[in-house]
């Protein structure tokens, strides 16, 4: 069985080209899209406890990815944290156990051999190698698979590609094909679409003869100016076309953060004005003639705290950088609950328990 | 320490371990009964009366989940959207979403068909209002932007992952007249929607959603149970900054020396 894997894995990554490799990804396209189609027609009692399972697998296969260490030192460190965890965990149900039944010295005997009890394990098993060393070989394999995993997402993420395509036709195709306004916008969807696929997949293919033709050759040279013709239109498209709409687009924000400034500076309420007040003080410490107001100011001593550029520079190390920590904080803590609650099949509501 | 798991320490395993425990702890008690407080937040409050908005004025909603894919700011999206849709569904007003990551598109569609059907209008779903415009960021604003102009949305939420596009759908939606609510765990693009937007959901309010929204207790539990996740959080930094200030102040005391050999050395920095 182990031999027939070896070799079915030693037949999958050998290199293809030409009709082999096209053969083996129609292949693949073929599998995958009966793989997907089973998925689909799987009951749906069942179907909730497929997902549960798919989920809870990557998720444990992520996680323990990133948190297993991969020396045995470190993975000593990790026994011992553990039984920390436990140990503060133990602590805090004593404390809980003692102020709510003051005289129930039973309870919080418990709780405290509990914590007595996890920090010697945590002691003991630590110091042994016997856990430690497999901790470290499970990582070491979850990290060499990790690229096989993350080349499965992808061809999934291809998939869905296909449905996006096939969304974009069905909307423009139908905006062309009843001449709603604005069909001309859609037509040019499909030109920019076909172009860009063609002048692609026409580069990729030359750029694949040359790699067997011998250069210098009479056919190199033929197919070299093909190619170099096909090169430039692809730039053409690519960077002179798709570029610079982008750009564009990405310059508009200069004049339009102009117009959020003026609105969100509008004196409205006392937090306008403190909002307002700040970004004058950064403006002007951000420029030359902001520093020039108060340079009567001496550059030592109490009182050049109170030149621009300081208070500027002050406000935004200071101020703003707490606020910005503290949002950091509670997006980390919020992503880990949520990330749990996803991980263990927790969430509820919305579409989450109906869906499933 | 190996290369892909280089932040994974003692400190990160006690302090995420300990976070995990406060959760999960939280969402059982919630599910034993337990009652539990959460506070108002006023752009998931606001809501409703955006989709009677769009509905008293007769015109659709736009709802872009940015440049999310399938991650959890992505579900975190697609339950609010559940929301939303449900909500339209009862007064049969159009919402349209625009997507650009294709994985999401394929979540997006089943999460409205099935908002419709939950309401008991599932002809109301017209799979031409979830849109997938594409992958490349101002390929996909302009789409987007396209729509606000094309369609005169009444309402506009922007619930996702953003970046620089952030302004260009505000601003845009601004002069079209659209009621806006943005919600984004991006703290770069926050100030951008605070200046534009009519309602904000910032930081871990975001992830709140869900949760506030359906008042499942479960859900309830888990942001309770953030919120002692928090409560660590500050007692170590305040425990921090009074060591390092006593450290300023009295460089060669034992009270320092302790801190140094049991907190410093735990939490060493540089991690980033």
């Amino acid at each position: 069985m182990r031999a027939a894997l070896h070799s079915l894995r030693i037949w999958l990554a050998e290199p293809r080209d030409g009709f082999a490799l096209a053969a083996f990804i129609a292949g693949a396209s073929i599998l995958g899209i009966a793989f997907l189609v089973m998925l689909c027609g799987i009951p749906n009692r069942y179907r909730k406890f497929v997902v549960m399972s798919v989920t809870f697998v990557a998720g444990l296969f992520l996680s323990l990815e990133f948190l297993l260490p991969r020396d045995v030192v470190s993975a000593q460190g990790l026994v011992f944290s553990i039984g920390a965890i436990g140990l503060i965990i133990s602590l805090g149900f004593a404390a809980k156990s003692a102020a709510a039944r003051p005289r129930d010295i039973r309870g919080l005997g418990i709780w405290l051999a509990m914590t007595v009890a996890s920090t010697a394990v945590a002691y003991f098993a630590s110091s042994l190698r016997a856990i430690a060393v497999p901790l470290t070989t499970l990582s070491k394999s979850l990290t060499t698979a990790r690229p096989a995993v993350g080349d499965l997402a992808m061809i999934i993420s291809s998939f869905a590609v296909l449905l996006g395509i096939l969304n974009l036709f069905q909307i423009h195709g139908r905006a062309v094909s009843r001449r709603t306004q604005g069909w001309y916008n859609s037509a040019a969807f499909f030109v920019a679409f076909f172009a860009i696929l063609i002048v692609g997949l026409v580069m990729d293919w030359r750029q694949s003869q040359l790699a067997h033709l011998e250069p210098g050759s009479p056919a190199f040279t033929t197919v070299s100016r093909a190619n170099t013709i096909n090169s430039n239109l692809f730039q053409i498209l690519f960077r002179g076309f798709l570029t610079s709409l982008e750009s564009t687009m990405f310059s508009l924000i200069a004049f339009y953060i102009v117009s959020a400034a003026y609105r969100a500076f509008r004196i409205k309420s006392a937090e306008a004005v403190l909002m307002m007040v700040a970004a004058v003080i950064i403006m002007l410490g951000l420029v030359p003639i902001g520093a020039s107001i108060t340079s009567f100011l001496p550059e030592s001593g109490i009182f050049s705290n109170l030149r621009l550029e300081r208070i500027s520079y002050w406000l935004l190390i200071g101020p703003n950088m707490a606020v910005q920590r503290a949002i950091g904080f509670g997006i980390a803590v919020g992503a880990l609950a949520m990330g749990l609650r996803i991980w263990l099949s927790l969430e509820r509501g919305s579409f989450f328990d109906r869906q499933l | 320490m190996g290369e892909s798991n280089q932040f994974a320490n003692q400190a990160v395993w006690i302090v995420e371990g300990l976070i995990a425990f406060f959760i999960l702890h939280k969402i059982l008690s919630a599910r034993r009964g337990q009652n539990l407080f959460i506070r108002r937040i006023a752009g998931l409050n606001v809501l409703d009366e955006a989709v009677g908005r769009a509905t008293e004025m007769g015109k659709p909603m736009l709802f872009a989940p940015g440049l999310t894919g399938l991650d959890i700011v992505g579900l975190q999206a697609m339950a609010i959207l559940s929301y939303v849709v449900r909500h339209a569904a009862k007064y049969g007003t159009r919402v349209i979403v625009t997507v650009a990551d294709a994985v999401l598109y394929t979540v997006a569609e089943e999460v409205a068909k099935d908002a419709f059907a939950a309401e008991g209008a599932p002809e109301q779903f017209n799979s031409e209002d979830i849109r997938f415009l594409s992958e490349r960021q101002f390929a996909w604003a302009s789409g987007v932007v396209g729509i606000l102009h094309r369609e005169q949305v009444a309402t506009a939420f922007y619930i996702g992952y953003f970046y620089a596009e952030s302004l260009i759908l505000a601003e845009n939606g601004q002069m079209v007249g659209a009621i806006q609510v943005a919600g984004t765990p991006a703290t770069t693009q926050i100030p951008f929607f605070l200046a534009a937007c009519d309602y904000t959901i910032i930081g871990d309010e975001y992830y709140a959603a869900s949760a506030y929204l359906s008042r499942e207790p479960t859900l309830l539990g888990s942001l309770v149970g953030q919120d002692y996740g928090k409560l660590l959080m500050l007692g170590l930094i305040v425990l921090g900054a009074v060591g390092v200030t006593v450290g300023a102040t009295w460089p060669h005391s034992g009270a320092y020396e302790l801190f140094k050999n049991y907190f410093l050395s735990f939490f060493p920095r540089g991690m980033w």
